[in-house]
Order: structure tokens, then C-alpha cells, then sequence
């Protein structure tokens, strides 16, 4: 419940002045009063009270589940993609693919026979609980063990909305540049697995995965640091074994 | 997310039955991603045509800050620098102990009071 300070501040300071001005000032006084209303609502605070909910939903459902987030182009889906081939034989999954517009991941992903649910924010740039909220009442919760999400591309704004999932990933690709991870901080403090895409292009990027591992480790040192190549797969598995899959 | 805060100080605004909001105290944390000047951009745009119009919008930034729950250190993260790009980093490391903490604060987003004519 919130708690209501109310100062009412008549114009009674007027009373010392002229008696023209006392008119004024009681004509105003009474067209308005003043109302100092203390809140101390904090918005994001409310998002974090809906991921609790949809987190104990999950739990009531036996369902674990997993929130992948990562720079636009990363490798997100095509890590799904590639953790649904792999893992489909022993869970039931179900994936949220959260994208502004269009369907056409979610079709991608459909694809290898998991239900998948599209979620368009039209015009946020992250997902955030209320979006999952609604998008688990469209599923059958208890034919399902296993849940992925797939943020937005975005390595700003999904650190601050968590969604109600167990583990978080950040995808991050050797075709991104070096400073990525150090210019984005806090999303690599939220992760607990940090897949290095796209490793069959770090000759050709000079990248060094070994320096983004570093930095990654630096700034989260409880993160699991993990290779991939989402285009054939390798490192998909230890990623997997990563979240306890 | 300054669309959430007009909508929802519009909305205590309507319950008292204010005429006029006057003024608007904010907290936003240091580590969110919400821009100060954009906030006031998109505040100013969002209040037209309502009884927001023309309230004083006070910003009030809120230092980031972490706690260890090993050693009970609370304050400032630690931040490392890179020997290569010499980017100082906030790191999870507890400056005094080692272990890895856990925000404390610098992540909200709050409204902490309204003033209203009613």
C-alpha cells in the first residue's frame, strides 16, 4: 500500500498583506489548494513484481525457463534453434520470440515442431513481464517443461526488465568489434552464460575471444563463459550443459 | 517508461480530482538506461493538452551502489581497468573482499512526489 503525505498549504500567508492583495490572494486560495502527494512508486520496481509472478507460475508448472538476450544479429535465434534440435528429445519446449514487428523468426523456429509463441512490442525495444504474462495464458503450461524467451536485440534496455525466467543469456558475436562487452556492463552483470557467436569468423574479424571471455569474467565473475558456432552447432551442447540442461 | 510515469501521475491526479499538476519529483537510478534530457524531452511532449502541461518536472539522480553479502560492504562498485583499452569497468567484485556482490541501488525508476492544485 502506498502511503499518502497530505500538506495542505492554504495562501494564509496573505493575511500580513494589503487588503487588496488579501483579496487576491484569497480568491486564490480557493481556486486551489495544494496537494504534496508523496509516492515512492518505482516503476521498474513493478516489472520485477511481475516477473516474481510469472516465475512462481513457471514453478507451479515444473517449467524451466531460460531468457536470451544479445546484441541485433548475434546469433539468438539460431541458438534456439540449434538448443530445441538438440534438446527436444528429452524436453518439452516452448519458445517466446519477442521482435518489434513480423513473424518470421518465430516461423523459423516453429519450424523444428516446438510451439512457439511471436511476441510483437510493436514499438518497445525490450520484453518485459507483462508481455510474458500475457503470452503464457496462449500456452498450455502443463505440456510443457522447458521455455525459452528471445529478447529483443537490444544490450541496453532488457537488463533492466528481468521476465521471470531462471537463467539468463547473453549472446555476443566475434563480428561485433572488441569493446562490446565493456561498453555494456551491466546487461553481462545480469547474465549467467555468455555464448561467444559466430567463432567461425573470428580469423577473418581478428577477434579474439580469449580478451571478450576476460571481460566478460572481469565485470560478472560468477558467468559462465562459452564458445559457438550457431551455424553448425559447436558449442551449443556446453552452452546447454551451462544451464543445467 | 516516461509514458508510464505521465500515465500513472495522471492517474493519482484523477483520483484527487486535482485540476492542475504542479509539479513532479523524480528518482531515477545511475545505472538505468533512461537518458535525463530525453526523459524531459518526452515529459514536455507527453504533458501537452493535459493538466501536466507546464508542471515542473525535478530529477534527482540516484548513485549506483552495490552490497556484498559476504563482508557486508556497501557502497561503490569496484571498477577494474583494461590494460588495453584502458576502459574502466564496474565490475561485481566486492572492493573489499573479493566476493561478488549485488546491486543495491541505481536501478529505479521512481516518482517520489506529486504537487497538484486541487
Amino acid at each position: 500500500m502506498k502511503k499518502h503525505h497530505l500538506l495542505l498549504i492554504h495562501s494564509a500567508k496573505g493575511l500580513s498583506k494589503s487588503l487588496s492583495s488579501i483579496k487576491k490572494e484569497v480568491v486564490k486560495a480557493e481556486e486551489g489548494e495544494v496537494f504534496d502527494v508523496e509516492l515512492a512508486e518505482d516503476l521498474l520496481k513493478a516489472n520485477q513484481r511481475l516477473a516474481e509472478e510469472n516465475k512462481q507460475l513457471l514453478h507451479s508448472n515444473g517449467i524451466k525457463t531460460i531468457d536470451i538476450m544479445g546484441a541485433i544479429g548475434s546469433g539468438k535465434t539460431s541458438l534456439i534453434e540449434k538448443m530445441v534440435q538438440q534438446l527436444k528429445k528429452n524436453y518439452r519446449i516452448a519458445v517466446f520470440k519477442g521482435d518489434l514487428t513480423t513473424t518470421i523468426d518465430a516461423e523459423l523456429i516453429a519450424r523444428h515442431g516446438v510451439e512457439t509463441i511471436a511476441i510483437n512490442t510493436g514499438k518497445e525495444c525490450h520484453l518485459d513481464a507483462n508481455l510474458v504474462k500475457k503470452a503464457l495464458m496462449k500456452i498450455d503450461l502443463s505440456s510443457v517443461d522447458l521455455l525459452f524467451i528471445e529478447n529483443v536485440g537490444n544490450l541496453i534496455c532488457p537488463a533492466e526488465f528481468p521476465l521471470g525466467s531462471d537463467r539468463r543469456v547473453v549472446v555476443v558475436s566475434v563480428t561485433e568489434g572488441p569493446y562490446m562487452v565493456v561498453k555494456h556492463p551491466f546487461i553481462f552483470m545480469e547474465a549467467d552464460v555468455v555464448a561467444i557467436n559466430k567463432m567461425d569468423l573470428a580469423e577473418a574479424m581478428g577477434a579474439d575471444p580469449k580478451r571478450l571471455e576476460r571481460d566478460v569474467k572481469t565485470i560478472n565473475p560468477k558467468a559462465t563463459v562459452v564458445t559457438t558456432n550457431c551455424r553448425t552447432g559447436e558449442g551449443v551442447g556446453d552452452v546447454a550443459k551451462a544451464l543445467g540442461l | 517508461m516516461t509514458s508510464q510515469i505521465v500515465q500513472n501521475v495522471l492517474a493519482e491526479a484523477e483520483k484527487r480530482k486535482a485540476k492542475k499538476v504542479t509539479e513532479v519529483h523524480l528518482v531515477i537510478g545511475k545505472l538505468t538506461f533512461l537518458g535525463l534530457e530525453q526523459v524531459r524531452f518526452a515529459y514536455e511532449v507527453l504533458t501537452k493538452s493535459t493538466i501536466m502541461e507546464g508542471s515542473k518536472l525535478i530529477i534527482e539522480e540516484q548513485e549506483g551502489a552495490v552490497k556484498c553479502g559476504n563482508c557486508g560492504y556497501e557502497g561503490n562498485f569496484k571498477y577494474e581497468d583494461d590494460p588495453l583499452y584502458h576502459v574502466p569497468v564496474p565490475t561485481l567484485k566486492c572492493p573489499q573482499c573479493g566476493n561478488v556482490v549485488s546491486i543495491a541501488s541505481g536501478k529505479e525508476c521512481t516518482i517520489k512526489t506529486i504537487k497538484m492544485l486541487i
